[in-house]
């Protein structure tokens, strides 16, 4: 059992209200913001969706934003739900650089990119706009909103996403790596994936009847919301009630299907198992469970099977209330585990509207409003790919019983021994592996590297046909065959069969097929689209399809954070580790870049400026908290990982505190470290600011660069994990990697520090030894 | 009927991009899913985009799709008798 989570503050947006007293009231009137589609532009007027009642501009004026600055309605409906759940928590703008914030989102920008998709590829014409199309640019802008924030990142596992979002800053906390982090997830309906739904044929055209035995699909919704996590502690200093209490949470891999959930649940049975574990409870303690209830046939069967099987037929009230809202895909977990904590301070059970008939080996859910006092409730997302999450609420009533126990310290939260030596902390890395525009799965780059005088160039593929059979390739894109080269070659290196986690950062996700999805939907209009295209859209692909490929029921996150994804997915491992709960991990960057693609980012001014080169990225780590116990202990591990820090838009002191406290935490010194791996890579201006900031920070160190070999790319900063830690397997940095050829030295590396500054707003500081 | 299902193996082989198969490979009479050609739902969504784009043939569910598709030799009957184009 662990120490509950206080949740401090809250705020929300959907189709049932803006704000939390709105959302109330429907909820208690059973009031459906589901109806016709207003306001999205697109041909599919049959299908009901749950659209937030404002258009941007009317959400611009609420704001306080101009009319013609760049944003997208992602972005202004967090900032909706964001101001409430900051207001309530009483957190003012100069607190923010001691606070995290985590938010979920898939669409990201494509609100905007489908609109100007053709103007982008053929002049200048809305432009702006290609910088916020990621879905990091999203959270950044939610965030930028109210102030400098100590962290960002973004989570992109689909329909879970905001529900992980919840589960890494809980994390975080226990961690003692924060002691606030606001967390949820914002997403706008998109034509682009109204029609990806659609050509999955999974939207009804009524409103949606989740467990019900006429069934016949979803609606689409769309929404925000936010939860401020807090310790016990700092909420007790600052003198602030908790609504409700985090006190369990689970993520498993469904490892099934890219789209469709196993008839068993076993996914969804793992989350909630492992939920009620963490916070020590039975399944008898639940008193309610917010199921994740689409409505398509294929998901309540299986969630109905994984809560028959846990519960052991004795399931408590069960409801989803995607009747109210429709699917709000990656924010549904965070607006839904408002509902629960509505339901739990006013005693309630939301009803499962449109419901009339039971299904077949299905769960009867509430179908009645009822009064009812509730102590711990389960909130279910889940996503693509088999994403499963569970979030355990809890109501403050219970709260005596931890106040009396001892506050415990940030050593006991974390499972460390504050005794042990930094050694027995370590983290070794088992193998590391590329595929890049160098020879792929080799380090033939150290000594002959390939040379290219060309902007942009696509990886050399290795042959495929060892790691994915035809038949399996024939849904695959480029980007995922090459992250199940990494992976096998990985894990085969690494002599591990299996792991405890699987973290990938992606910027871009599979953007081939998206584009592919795109070109279809801008030139040939909404109708027959293909599916292959859309399922590969989504980020979390990448990760779901390994855990899929390497039956991995575990752990399962991906990152989407522009060139953060790498190191945000790392620290995911690094927390884990830090906690005990995993003993091994894979930790994975993949991203790709077509010819358009590249064009389009050249032009929005992301990358490719100056003399900067553009390519691509497949890394995959092996990490684990032990060396031996392989069935390969031949293989020496190549490095340790002692250090990890992430910053959001700090300044210099900031940057100086994180060097000494990584530092220090490593036990080691600034003298302790021969190299810093930058990521210059000739973008003027950045480089300019590469070399200042390093001068400041580290003094007279000797600087290396790797993006000159590898490209850049969101998630090139892997490839460059991937270059220190096999410098330091091999005992040398290549001539080619020095950034002035003066310094060029045979010293054996020992300690690297990798600097990694993503466009001046997002740095990260990670501390390999040998 | 036959050149229907030499056609048919073709656009099978280009909708679902099934590399390195020609469309002497497929046996018509074989199931396309389970023990056959090892198709899957997404499979299934894919032929119905085929059937809609060159023949003219809507269907609304998918559930429909378990019968038509259990070969290439069913679909094309299917075809024959309900193509509008």
């Amino acid at each position: 059992m662990t120490d509950p989570i206080y949740i401090t503050g809250t705020g929300v947006v959907s189709a049932i209200g803006l704000g939390k007293a709105a959302t109330l009231e429907a909820l208690l009137t059973n009031r459906s913001g589901v109806g016709q589609l207003r306001y999205l532009k697109t041909e599919h007027k049959e299908f009901p969706v749950g659209e937030v009642k404002l258009t941007d501009a009317e959400m611009r004026e609420r704001l306080g934003i101009p009319q013609d600055a760049v944003t997208t309605r992602t972005a202004l409906m967090g900032m909706l739900a964001l101001g409430e759940a900051l207001d309530e928590a009483r957190l003012t703008p100069d607190m923010l650089p001691k606070v995290g914030f985590i938010s979920g989102t898939t669409v990201g920008g494509m609100d905007m990119s489908e609109q100007y998709y053709l103007d982008y590829l053929n002049g200048d014409a809305h432009k702006e706009y290609i910088s916020v199309y990621d879905c990091g640019s999203c959270s950044e802008m939610t965030a930028g909103h109210f102030g400098r924030f100590a962290f960002a990142t973004t989570l992109a596992t689909a329909c879970s996403s905001a529900a992980n979002a919840v589960i890494q800053g809980a994390n975080m906390i226990r961690c003692g790596e924060a002691d606030i982090v606001v967390v949820g997830g914002s997403e706008c309906i998109t034509k682009f994936h109204l029609n990806g739904f659609n050509s999955l044929m999974i939207l009804d055209t009524e409103p949606c009847r989740p467990f019900d035995a006429t069934r016949h699909g979803l609606n689409l919704g769309e929404g925000a919301a936010y939860l401020v996590l807090e310790s016990a502690e700092s909420a007790k200093r600052r003198g602030v009630a908790p609504q409700a209490l985090l006190s369990g949470y689970g993520n498993a891999c469904d490892a099934y299907h890219q789209t469709a959930s196993s008839p068993d649940g076993e996914g969804a049975y793992r989350a909630m198992r492992e939920a009620l574990a963490l916070a020590g409870l039975q399944p008898s303690d639940i008193d309610y469970i917010n199921a994740h209830g689409t409505g398509t046939p294929n998901n309540d069967v299986s969630e109905s099977q994984a809560m028959m099987r846990l519960f052991e037929g004795k399931v408590p009230p069960v409801s989803s209330t995607k009747p109210f809202t429709g699917h709000t895909t990656s924010a549904s977990g965070s607006i839904e585990a408002v509902f629960c904590i509505l339901a739990l301070q006013h005693g309630f059970l939301p009803v499962n509207l449109n419901w009339s008939q039971p299904m077949d080996d299905g769960i009867v859910p509430v179908a009645k409003p009822e009064k009812k006092t509730l102590k711990h409730v389960l909130c279910n997302a889940f996503g693509f790919g088999g994403n499963d999450s569970s979030l355990l609420l809890s109501a403050t009533a219970g709260l005596r019983d931890c106040e009396t126990r001892d506050d415990l310290s940030v050593e006991r939260h974390c499972g460390l021994d504050p005794q042990s030596s930094t050694r027995r902390n370590d983290i070794f890395i088992l193998s590391a592996k590329q595929i890049s525009m160098q020879q792929p799965l080799s380090e033939e780059w150290m000594d002959t590297p390939i040379k290219y005088d060309v902007p942009f160039t696509r990886s050399i593929d290795p042959g495929f046909k060892e790691y994915v059979s035809p038949i399996e390739a024939r849904r695959m894109g480029r980007i995922l065959k090459r992250a199940l080269a990494t992976s096998k070659e990985a894990l085969k290196e690494a002599g591990c069969d299996t792991v405890d986690a699987i973290m990938t950062g992606t910027g871009f996700g599979c953007i081939e097929n998206t584009e592919f999805f795109l070109d279809a939907l801008s030139n040939e209009g909404e109708q027959l689209l293909k599916p292959t295209y859309f399922m590969q859209s989504t980020h979390n692909t990448i990760s779901s399809l390994v855990a899929i490929q390497t039956k991995n029921y575990n752990y399962n996150a991906t990152y989407a954070h522009k060139g953060i994804s790498f190191e945000s997915a790392l620290h995911d491992a690094w927390l884990q580790f830090r906690l005990g709960k995993i003993g091994s991990a894979m930790v994975g960057c993949h991203d790709e870049m077509t010819e358009t693609f590249y064009r389009i980012m050249k032009k929005g001014g992301v990358m490719g400026q100056d003399d900067e080169r553009c390519g691509e990225v497949a890394v995959s780590v092996v990490l684990s908290r032990h060396c031996e116990e392989r069935s390969n202990p031949e293989t020496k591990p190549l490095c340790r990982l002692t250090g990890l820090k992430m910053l959001h838009l700090p300044t210099m002191n900031d940057l100086m505190d994180a060097v000494t406290t990584m530092l220090q935490s490593a036990e080691r010194s600034l003298a302790d470290v021969d190299y810093i791996l930058t990521g210059i890579s000739g973008n003027h201006e950045n480089d300019k600011a590469y070399l200042a900031e390093t001068k400041t920070l580290f003094g007279d160190k000797p600087l290396l660069k790797y993006k000159h070999l590898f490209g850049e790319n969101f998630t090139a900063s892997g490839l460059g994990f991937y270059v220190a830690a096999q410098c330091l397997k091999m005992g040398y940095v290549p001539a080619e990697c020095f950034v002035d050829a003066n310094l060029v030295s045979d010293k054996r590396p020992i300690c690297l520090l990798l600097f990694n500054r993503s466009d001046g707003n997002d740095y990260t500081m990670v501390l390999l030894e040998k | 009927m036959d050149e229907l299902i030499y056609t048919l193996k073709q656009q099978i082989i280009e909708a679902l991009n099934l590399e390195d198969m020609k469309p002497e490979d497929i046996d018509e009479n074989a199931s396309l899913f389970g023990e056959g050609l090892g198709l899957d739902s997404i499979d299934a969504l894919e032929l119905i985009v085929l059937m809609e784009k060159n023949y003219g043939i809507k269907l609304q569910d998918p559930s429909q799709g378990k019968e038509i598709f259990k070969s290439v030799a069913v679909m094309a009957d299917f075809i024959q008798k309900n193509r509008t184009k």
